[in-house]
């Protein structure tokens, strides 16, 4: 078992690193065959005042000539070392201008996170067992009310009522312990109804099997019942949600930076965006990447270990024939 | 206030003494007056009984009779849709209307649960000691080393073997014999009052419900624990219960001591009941069954139909070789059955599956109807499947839910390209009214049919190709024993009207004995022993043979059967 899970993790820790290192090919090619170059655009900018033949140095000097493959392989032995180049605006290492901004929004992302899944769990606990007079029906449709209101709505009705309206936090200070906790709020709203969704159907559905009913039967109080029997098996499922929604936190916290008024990665994208800073772009991307690669990677790791009955890939060459298998292939082959 | 206006109404209604016999003064769990509904729809209607101190009480009726829904609501258990009213008084407290709050304290400690499957009754994620723990954490016990302790020697004391092992196991890792047992040892573990079993072998091999049967009579006698049984079998019932209460359709038939219900049951439906236990009715069908062996033609009967020699069938599993069956050989005479009998893992379901061609065997050879199976190609062996059949075990999911029965028993015809569609119309009628289902069902789903109806209609959907050789999977074993009775009855009149040749795959022996001509009992993948129906049954050569049929409940101590020839096993 454990030689293969090791096998296993190798398996997916190698499938993980070419997935990245595609995706950054990926964005590198879509960058160079798009219309327009940014680069001579920012050189041949009047303001600038460069000759061409300051222009031909500058773009030999930086190997721009070069055919695209070569030009990729030089970007991509960078990346591997972690080196973005410096950005075209400040001329500073993008990997620095990354670095300043990057705590921010790790900050505001698993607090958002956190919320998510205290918010998901709660939601869940209350559909299993808060009386039906206390609006177990209306819990229900939290989630699909989390998911129409959009996160900068969400984000503007907190500010105005615990910024302006109760005088929590003030919106000139967005760094704030208050004001960071509503920016995760509204962030990890709409995230929590995707993981709250899915942690409900499975609630439900383990609820019903007969080993909860057997638990109950042994005297658990709902609390544990709840917390030692019924979240982990409707948690398997969610695992693979959550690595999902790492996705929908980086994309909503461009909005909630901008609403909070937040430095972040989301106002440098902001900021690269509109100055065409092609460096910046590639390494937010493909940092993108990585964290969404990581996010399943360590899912598919976790999983075999959340849940025993899972069996790894490989070593199997024989399926156990049960009776249900016979049956359906007994009867598809007969009839076929 | 409610509570005494259903008191009052239930003196009035009450039309017979729902307490059969009165066993102490005061009994450890009464039961009055209880109706249990799901909406408008009652399904348990205006039961009572009474369990004494130590004595044990078997609710029986089939599927749809309320039996199990008494039992949850007795355990508080009932789904949130379902609505308890009555009284249940457990040791002398009312506990039907009290507060989750006020019973929680009686789960586990004063009322132990035993599930009907074991397999699904433990969770899945979480090992078998962590659940343990739930259990033992009853006992107040400060000492975690004595808590851990407790669980292995309550592990030992339920026959496990290795309780270390079992203990850091998970559920999936351990088969449905030692689940049922783990649960056993988690309901006894904190030394309940009343036990309640709600069916506790219906997923079990015959050997193995005997020791578990075995079991619970034991641990009831030592730890003086009131037992109430739910189950569908009256011989169990007999075999474990001092009293009994016979339901049908929510309603009592019957109640009073085991003597006197199983010996002379004064109601039609127990009357019914036990002549459909097939262990007490050996030769109900003998003469509907040699039926069948004079309608083969003499020229047919001298080549046997189905020829197995020599078969050996071995799979790869992690590099090691296990042997699902060896030398296997066996012949069928033509219009006979052959029942295949062995435990869960015999190699049964292989030899079904080599039998059909779904698999081929290392060596050895397989013929039906003198045309070869073993060595031909799923293609080569069409022609073969129209002539051989499969009937599958599990009615409730070889049926695709979408169809209608019509197209269900149509399909085979389509397949093969069998007749017109005016003609394939007038087969599946036919197949039909064969298996005594009615025309109005054509267009109904199998959603709409019940058990008994669904399995009528898998046989109707092998029958219209009017095959020579069915294969029954196990054609029963999911379904009721009253339904069952009407199956074999069908199964019986085909194979007398159309010669049909019949595989039995079963591990019921006393259901073989009914309907089989000629019996192999298999072992780990071998033969043990074969031989015709009297022999195996009359004269069993083997000491598995012996323990298989020493295994079959028969009513134990309450009655000896007239009919039955073998000497009496004592089944206390």
């Amino acid at each position: 078992m454990k030689g293969a899970y090791l096998s296993y993790a190798a398996k997916r820790f190698a499938q993980a690193a070419v997935v990245i290192l595609l995706a950054y090919v990926f964005t590198f090619v879509v960058v160079s065959i798009l219309p327009g170059d940014p680069i001579t655009n920012v050189l041949r900018d009047p303001q600038n005042g460069f000759s061409e033949d300051q222009i031909r140095q500058i773009i030999a000097a930086q190997g721009l000539d070069r055919p695209i493959p070569v030009q990729l392989w030089a970007s991509l032995s960078h990346f591997v070392i972690g080196d973005f180049g410096l950005s075209m605006r400040s001329s500073r290492p993008v990997t620095t201008l990354i670095a300043e901004v990057l705590p921010s929004t790790l900050i505001l992302a698993s607090e958002a996170f956190a919320i998510a899944l205290l918010l998901a769990v709660t939601i869940g606990y209350g559909t299993q067992f808060l009386p039906k007079r206390l609006g177990q029906g209306l819990l229900r449709g939290f989630p699909s009310l989390f998911l129409s209101v959009p996160n900068f709505v969400i984000g503007l009705v907190l500010i105005h009522v615990f910024g302006f309206q109760v005088g929590l936090f003030r919106v000139i200070e967005p760094n704030s312990f208050w004001a960071t906790l509503f920016a995760s709020i509204a962030l990890g709203i709409p995230v929590s109804a995707r993981i709250a969704e899915v942690l409900i159907a499975n609630l439900d559905k383990e609820s019903e099997q007969e080993y909860a009913a057997v638990a109950r039967g042994r005297g658990l109080t709902q609390m544990r019942l709840f917390a030692r029997h019924l979240l982990k098996p409707s948690s398997l499922p969610v695992v693979t949600v959550i690595a999902l929604a790492i996705g929908e936190l980086l994309g909503g916290s461009l909005i909630t930076e901008t609403v909070f008024g937040r430095t972040g990665i989301g106002s440098l994208v902001q900021r690269s965006v509109s100055t065409q800073d092609l460096p910046v772009l590639q390494a937010v991307v493909s940092l993108a990447a990585v964290v969404f690669v990581l996010v399943n990677l360590i899912a598919d790791l976790v999983y075999p270990l959340l849940d025993p009955r899972v069996k790894l890939i490989g070593n199997r060459r024989y399926r156990p024939t049960t009776a249900d298998d016979s049956a359906a292939t007994a009867s598809a082959a007969m009839t076929s | 206030m409610a509570a005494q206006d259903r008191l009052t109404a239930n003196a009035f209604t009450r039309t017979e003494p729902t307490v059969p016999v009165p066993l102490r003064p005061l009994p450890l769990l009464r039961v009055d007056g209880l109706s249990v509904s799901y909406g408008p729809h009652e399904v348990v209607s205006n039961v009572g009984f009474e369990l004494g101190r130590g004595d044990s009480l078997a609710l029986i009726g089939e599927s749809g009779s309320g039996k199990s829904t008494i039992a949850r609501a007795v355990l508080r258990l009932l789904p949130s849709s379902g609505r308890a009213t009555g009284r249940v008084a457990f040791d002398g407290q009312e506990v039907l209307g009290i507060s989750e709050r006020g019973f929680r304290p009686l789960r586990g400690r004063a009322i132990g649960f035993v599930p009907q499957d074991p397999a699904n009754s433990l969770n899945p994620v979480r090992t078998i000691g962590a659940q343990a723990q739930e259990a033992v954490a009853l006992l107040d016990e400060p000492d975690s080393a004595i808590r851990k302790q407790l669980i292995l020697d309550t592990f030992a004391e339920v026959g496990l073997d290795n309780p270390e092992r079992v203990y850091g196991s998970y559920p999936h890792q351990l088969s449905g014999g030692m689940l049922q047992r783990v649960l056993i040892g988690l309901a006894i573990l904190p030394r309940p009052a009343l036990l309640v079993a709600d069916e506790p072998t219906s997923a079990l091999d015959v050997t193995i419900q005997k020791r578990i049967l075995d079991l619970l009579t034991r641990l009831q006698d030592n730890l003086k624990i009131s037992l109430l049984l739910i189950t569908h079998d009256l011989a169990i019932a007999a075999e474990r219960a001092n009293a009994l209460v016979v339901l049908k359709d929510g309603v009592t038939q019957e109640a009073g001591r085991t003597a006197t219900v199983f010996s002379s049951p004064a109601s039609a439906y127990a009357r019914k009941l036990r002549a459909d236990v097939p262990a007490l009715n050996p030769d109900r069908y003998a003469a509907l069954r040699d039926v069948g062996l004079r309608t083969v033609k003499a020229g047919d009967a001298a080549t046997p139909k189905i020829e197995v020699s020599a078969v050996r069938k071995t799979f790869t599993v992690d590099g090691k070789t296990l042997t699902a069956v060896s030398d296997l050989s066996f012949t069928v005479p033509a219009g006979t059955t052959h029942a295949l009998v062995g435990e869960s893992g015999s190699g049964k379901t292989t030899a079904v599956r080599l039998l059909l061609g779904l698999e081929q065997p290392d060596s050895g050879t397989i013929s039906v109807a003198g045309e070869q199976i073993t060595g031909r190609s799923p293609e080569a062996l069409r022609s073969t499947w129209r002539h051989l059949q499969l009937v599958y075990q599990n009615p409730f999911t070889s049926l695709d839910p979408t169809w209608t029965i019509e197209q269900l028993v149509r399909e085979p015809l389509g397949r093969f390209k069998v007749g017109t569609s005016k003609e394939r119309e007038e087969r599946v009628r036919g197949a039909l009214a064969d298996v005594g289902l009615g025309e109005h069902l054509l267009s109904r789903k199998p959603a709409a049919l019940s058990g008994g109806q669904r399995q009528r209609v898998a046989i109707a959907r092998s029958l219209v190709l009017k095959p020579d050789v069915i294969v029954l999977d196990e054609p029963t074993s999911a379904l009721d024993v009253s339904v069952q009775a009407g199956i074999v009855e069908v199964l019986l009149t085909l194979q007398a009207n159309l010669g049909l040749t019949y595989v039995f795959v079963s591990h019921d022996l006393a259901l073989v004995r009914q309907l089989a001509h000629t019996v192999s009992v298999m072992h780990r993948g071998r033969i043990v022993e074969h031989g015709t129906v009297a022999e195996i049954f009359d004269d069993p050569r083997q000491s598995y043979t012996r323990s298989l049929l020493e295994s079959i409940p028969s009513g134990g101590a309450a009655v000896a059967p007239a009919t039955h020839t073998r000497p009496r096993m004592s089944a206390g």
